[in-house]
């Protein structure tokens, strides 16, 4: 039907670009209209460039510290959402949690950075902006994802078992870490590595609220690619596109084999 | 309400068997004035009950009675809107659902499916600090009383849907609770398999001593697994007895309808004196004649309940000239054991009546469209104001 | 018997665990937005912070200096209205174009058997994984003068001269719509997965045609689909920046470019900051109604 034909041209439409990108990132050449031979040089620059390697370093690990933090605020949030029921507070609680997910990336940013230095003026903290200010601002908006990932496991999950452990002795803390945990799991993991890559990216709240000397990797790319098209940044892409497929394959098979292991 | 007469009891001892009966045994279980509201709607409406100490008591009601938000009061899930639950004398009114000496096997059995069987039975010891050693003895101990030794390796999601029963089963007697909730517990069991577990359900509980309320929906359950049965009804309790005195005197029309069948007989008062009562029934056609008194007001509608165990049938017109209908025999089920006769009397009333096979192949079955007669004892029936 | 701890922990333990998210949300994203709101009202200074301050003592009386020039430069500047006029527009018109490639999509994925609708799930998702900076970098090389696609069509001979793709508007759509494609296939596909095929069998058995029956019975039903995917990419692609910055012109009117620009190369925190309030202010009704809807969905 013509549905089919349109999801095929979307595809290609999806992928065309992505494809462009690892095609390019082989060719000698660096101009995308001449096909200078197959080489592996804009590689070989891209590991000897110490800006982007030193950029790339930071950003793993504040996407790292930002997604643990995510991770446990979010669980908590999404535990207040589904299973605490009415409370003072609970609407504008809501809001909160579900407005980081569309508000644009150009007014998180700059607020983030005016509050930064307005409690710098006030009580001394944060001292100049950096990791800490870029990890602070990626745990709050990953900090929403998370709690829409998790609210949605903890709604389909069967409360019966966290009734059963209360039943049989066990306080609520105890029936969280023992019974509610295990079982939103898989969602706490896909969570986290959503956090993870939205770090990862994050190009415009970074800028804002970024110090001298911390760049981010998006930022250095940013820089570069206003400029134009650079080839090695094809190589880097290349690299994180066959990082993510490679991902997302496993991924794929340990949750057949595990669906398949429960039937 | 006096329409039954004196009840006569059994040879046994009621103190020890009976302890409802007997006055100086203090209720282990009490439930009074207990409402649970959700918003407008009123789950429970002042209840107040009684249960003994190693009683097997089954709340028995359709769905929206108000059975399982008791059950989770007693629990300690729901906290109720008014009212107070004693339970072996202590107050449960501020004791968290993890601190009271109850346990709750789940309708859906709620296994930990991360855990294996031996650390789904083990866990509430676990939580009581017991030394490991200990804990696995009683797993072991446990595992086979209720016939599931060697499976404490496996996962829930191996095991059939008897085995998880009794695994939830299991899990929720080890720690020897006071008191054991079961909800609907055998409601997703196949009927073969709801048979030989009723027994089983029986015979731990009694071996183990402990108090069982069991909420069901299933009538022939309650019956079988009870020593009382309290019948539920939007919220309250229409009535609370022994399997046969619920059967053969319910009180109420509800009550009478919900376990077994029953034949309803509208009428009116003709005649009313301490010894006996002429009901006149259109639905029967003739006047109805009870052996004893009922004390109601003069011409006031009454019903007179009898069960189809309680119907003679007969082809030929019997000798009694009371308490005798005709009618035309409208459809028959042979059930192997047992027939059911629907009799469509001449008022249009279908009755329905059942009859033992006691000959094989009958010289003269009674067939359709048969024209019968319908008789009973004097006392077969009940009637009911309600 | 509960330890002194326990028992503290179980009066005041939810509300802790209310307390944490909610005291981290209100510092790092409620407080903010009044930081904003508050600089909006500061005038440029060179100083540190480059914003003059608004409360200040004078022989110890408390002078508060607001000043509303900024709101009234938003307005008096034409840039600003056309900008954000201009940023609704492109978001609109992006999230049409999104519906229409992504809805069929979504459709196709739904109805597909089921291994192929998970492999045609994981190809819409894995985009969606890869870095969002460099997927729209990567339209660069594409529609550049001397890009891909103009390589192409000059070879093919569809055209003689090469297209002015890149730094345009037109770049700026497709930008968009490519990069929050999966934020609109996504939802659609949840709902379109919910839909019960035996309706459609009813529709047929009563004489529609497919077509008819597509339009009567299938869309009226994915409506909250199509309104959660649009909502997920009209929002924030009014406020997109680095697809203008990459793709667009210099005459590309998009807020947040806008803004940036304010911030970044003025260095005029104030305005920017009173283009953000007025930002939000703008957001505040589309954010709400999202909401609304999304919890409609959810009961």
């Amino acid at each position: 039907m013509f549905f089919r034909i349109m999801t095929v041209l979307g595809f290609i439409f999806l992928y065309a670009p992505i494809a462009g990108l690892i095609f390019y990132s082989f060719n000698a050449s660096k101009l995308v209209t001449v096909w200078g031979g197959f080489s592996t040089k804009w590689y070989g620059e891209l590991f000897q460039n110490a800006q982007i390697l030193g950029a790339a370093w930071i950003s793993l690990k504040i996407a790292f510290i930002s997604a643990c933090i995510s991770v446990v605020l979010g669980t908590l949030a999404a535990l207040v959402m589904v299973r605490f029921g009415r409370f003072k507070g609970r609407t504008l609680f809501s809001g909160m949690i579900t407005a980081p997910l569309v508000m644009p990336e150009v007014i998180t940013g700059l607020s983030l950075l005016m509050l930064f230095i307005s409690l710098q003026g006030l009580i001394g903290w944060p001292v100049g902006r950096g990791l800490t200010t870029i990890v602070i601002a990626h745990a709050t908006f990953g900090l929403a994802f998370v709690a829409v990932i998790v609210q949605s496991r903890l709604v389909d999950m069967d409360q019966d078992i966290e009734e059963a452990a209360a039943d049989l002795g066990a306080r609520p803390v105890r029936v969280f870490f023992d019974i509610t945990l295990p079982s939103i799991a898989p969602a706490l993991v896909s969570a986290w590595l959503l956090a993870f890559t939205l770090s990862l990216d994050d190009l415009v709240i970074a800028s804002f609220v970024a110090g001298p000397g911390a760049s981010t990797l998006p930022m250095v790319i940013f820089s570069k690619v206003r400029l134009g098209v650079s080839p090695d940044i094809n190589a880097l892409a290349t690299i994180m596109i066959g990082m993510v497929a490679v991902g997302i394959f496993c991924a794929t098979i340990v949750m057949l084999r595990s669906s398949k292991k429960e039937s | 309400m006096e329409t039954s007469p004196q009840l006569h009891m059994t040879q046994l001892d009621p103190s020890t068997q009976k302890p409802w009966l007997n006055g100086d045994v203090k209720p282990f279980i009490r439930i009074r004035n207990l409402t649970k509201k959700f918003g407008d709607v009123v789950a429970v409406n002042n209840v107040s009950l009684d249960i003994y100490e190693n009683e097997l008591f089954s709340l028995l009601g359709g769905s929206g009675c108000g059975k399982s938000t008791l059950l989770r009061m007693l629990a300690g899930f729901e906290t109720p809107t008014e009212g107070t639950i004693e339970i072996d004398g202590q107050d449960m009114s501020h004791v968290a659902a993890h601190e009271r000496p109850t346990n709750m096997m789940f309708q859906s059995y709620a296994l930990f499916p991360h855990m294996n069987v031996a650390k789904n039975v083990g866990y509430g010891l676990r939580r009581d600090g017991l030394p490991k050693a200990e804990i696995d003895e009683r797993v072991s101990e446990m595992l086979k009383l209720v016939q599931l030794e060697g499976y404490g390796k496996r996962k829930p999601s191996q095991l059939s849907g008897g085995q998880r029963q009794r695994v939830a089963l299991a899990r929720a007697l080890i720690k020897r609770p006071k008191l054991l909730l079961l909800d609907e517990p055998l409601g997703a069991l196949d009927k073969k398999l709801r048979e030989e577990t009723q027994f089983e359900l029986i015979n731990i509980q009694e071996s183990l001593g402990v108090t069982f309320i069991v909420v069901t929906h299933d009538q022939e359950e309650a019956m079988t697994l009870s020593t009382r049965i309290g019948v539920m009804d939007i919220g309250t309790i229409a009535q609370i007895g022994e399997p046969q005195e619920v059967y053969e005197f319910p009180q109420t029309r509800y009550v009478a309808d919900f376990i077994g069948s029953v034949n309803m007989f509208e009428g009116r008062v003709k005649k009313d004196s301490p010894n006996a009562v002429i009901i006149d029934s259109v639905d029967a056609g003739i006047d109805i004649h009870v052996p004893h008194g009922v004390s109601c007001s003069p011409n006031q509608k009454l019903w007179f309940a009898l069960r189809p165990e309680k119907f003679e049938i007969t082809a030929t017109k019997p000798k009694a000239t009371k308490n005798v209908i005709k009618g035309v025999v409208e459809d028959i089920a042979y059930l192997g054991g047992q027939s059911v006769y629907l009799v469509r009397l001449s008022g249009g009333k279908l009755v329905r009546t059942v009859r033992a096979n006691r000959d094989r192949g009958a010289e003269k079955p009674i067939t359709w469209e048969q024209t019968v007669y319908l008789t009973w004892a004097p006392s077969a029936g009940v009637v009911l104001t309600a | 018997m509960m330890s002194w701890f326990h028992r503290q922990l179980a009066k005041h333990g939810r509300n802790l665990v209310i307390a944490v998210p909610m005291i981290w949300l209100i510092v790092f994203f409620l407080a903010p937005f009044f930081v904003v709101f508050k600089i909006s009202f500061a005038d440029i200074a060179r100083a540190r912070p480059p914003y003059t301050p608004l409360f200040s003592f004078e022989d110890g009386r408390l002078l508060i200096a607001l000043s509303f020039e900024n709101y009234a430069y938003l307005w008096d500047d034409t840039l600003y209205i056309k900008a954000y006029w201009s940023s609704i527009k492109i978001a609109f018109w992006s999230t049409v174009f999104a519906l229409l490639i992504g809805y069929p999509m979504a459709y196709v994925i739904a109805r597909a058997s089921d291994t192929k609708r998970n492999l045609l799930l994981m190809l819409v998702i894995l985009p969606f994984w890869t870095s969002f900076l460099l997927r729209v970098y990567a339209w660069i090389g594409f529609l550049k003068t001397q890009g891909v696609i103009n390589a192409l069509l000059l070879k093919i001979g569809i055209i003689s001269e090469p297209l002015i793709m890149l730094q345009t508007d037109f770049a700026v759509y497709v930008g968009i719509v490519y990069t929050y494609l999966p934020f609109m296939i996504l939802p659609l596909y949840a709902n379109l997965t919910k839909l019960d095929n035996t309706l459609l069998e009813a529709a047929h058995d009563l004489g529609a045609s497919k077509l008819m029956s597509f339009l009567t019975v299938t869309l009226p039903l994915s409506l909250p689909g199509i309104i959660a995917g649009c909502m997920l990419v009209f929002i924030p692609a009014i406020g997109e920046f680095v697809i203008p910055a990459l793709l667009g012109g210099p005459d590309t009117l998009m807020i947040g470019k806008v803004l940036w620009t304010e911030f970044f190369n003025n260095r005029d925190w104030p305005v920017a900051s009173a283009v953000a309030t007025a930002m939000l202010i703008l957001l505040v009704i589309p954010i709400m109604w999202m909401r609304r809807a999304a919890e409609e969905e959810v009961s």
